[in-house]
């Protein structure tokens, strides 16, 4: 993944997580592994794993502790109401920003 | 439960609770593999220069890199895979979460918005 793909990820990459668990809920390092299996090979888990602790500071995710066979319990997080609410407002914002660059893109005004 | 046992209380937990919380930490860290011991210290040394002014805010933040280091021991997760390319970037966007009302760079900030707010309302030459 190049530099540029890099800068966009971050931008956006709070709605990304939000959408996976939008299907189901993960704990942290199925999100970074679903990432690279996406093709974002670049992303860090640390970096996931501080954008989730940052959606649970903010109210958008529910946390639980679930015991794992080896090592410590794992913190499962699953999507809350507030934080649909939020990924609605993401997918909103994607779409008008999508929409104007296509627009660029075309030469259009 | 009388008033001054609870004033008492509240203090006490203040000061002591986050200490006890520091050393729970450190013998968290001593547990991980040498390797991951050796990154969460380099790690914890940087965060350092991020002084924080709310105990119980820090003390959360190390207990959340512990988890991380623990969980990803576990998993075999390397450590290039845990920090990434960039592992200062990797701290900036970790300590950003604790950051509300505590460290220097939020009150630095506070500090740059004000000053620029009074420049504004200045009034020109």
């Amino acid at each position: 993944m190049g530099k540029q793909a890099t800068e966009m990820l971050k931008g956006t990459l709070e709605g990304i997580v939000l959408a996976i668990l939008s299907g189901r809920p993960a704990y942290g390092y199925e999100i970074t592994t679903w990432l690279r299996d996406q093709g974002f090979s670049d992303i860090a888990e640390g970096t996931v794993y501080a954008l989730l602790v940052r959606l649970e500071h903010r109210g958008f995710v529910d946390v639980e502790k679930v015991p794992s066979e080896k090592g410590p319990p794992r913190k499962v997080y699953s999507l809350n109401a507030q934080g649909q609410e939020y990924l609605e407002e993401f997918w909103r914002t994607w779409s008008f920003l999508t929409e104007r660059l296509e627009q660029l893109r075309e030469g259009g005004r | 439960m009388t008033m001054s046992d609870a004033e008492k209380g509240g203090f006490i937990s203040k000061v002591i609770g986050p200490k006890r919380r520091w050393r729970q930490y450190k013998a968290r860290v001593r547990q991980l593999p040498p390797n991951y011991r050796t990154a969460v210290e380099a790690i914890e040394r940087y965060l350092m220069h991020f002084v924080p002014t709310d105990d119980d805010n820090a003390a959360s933040m190390f207990e959340d890199l512990a988890d991380l280091f623990e969980q990803a021991a576990a998993d075999g997760t390397s450590i290039r895979e845990i920090v990434g390319n960039d592992p200062g970037e990797f701290a900036e966007v970790f300590v950003q979460n604790y950051s509300e009302g505590g460290y220097v760079p939020t009150r630095a900030r506070k500090r740059l918005t004000d000053a620029i707010s009074r420049a504004e309302e200045e009034k020109p030459r």
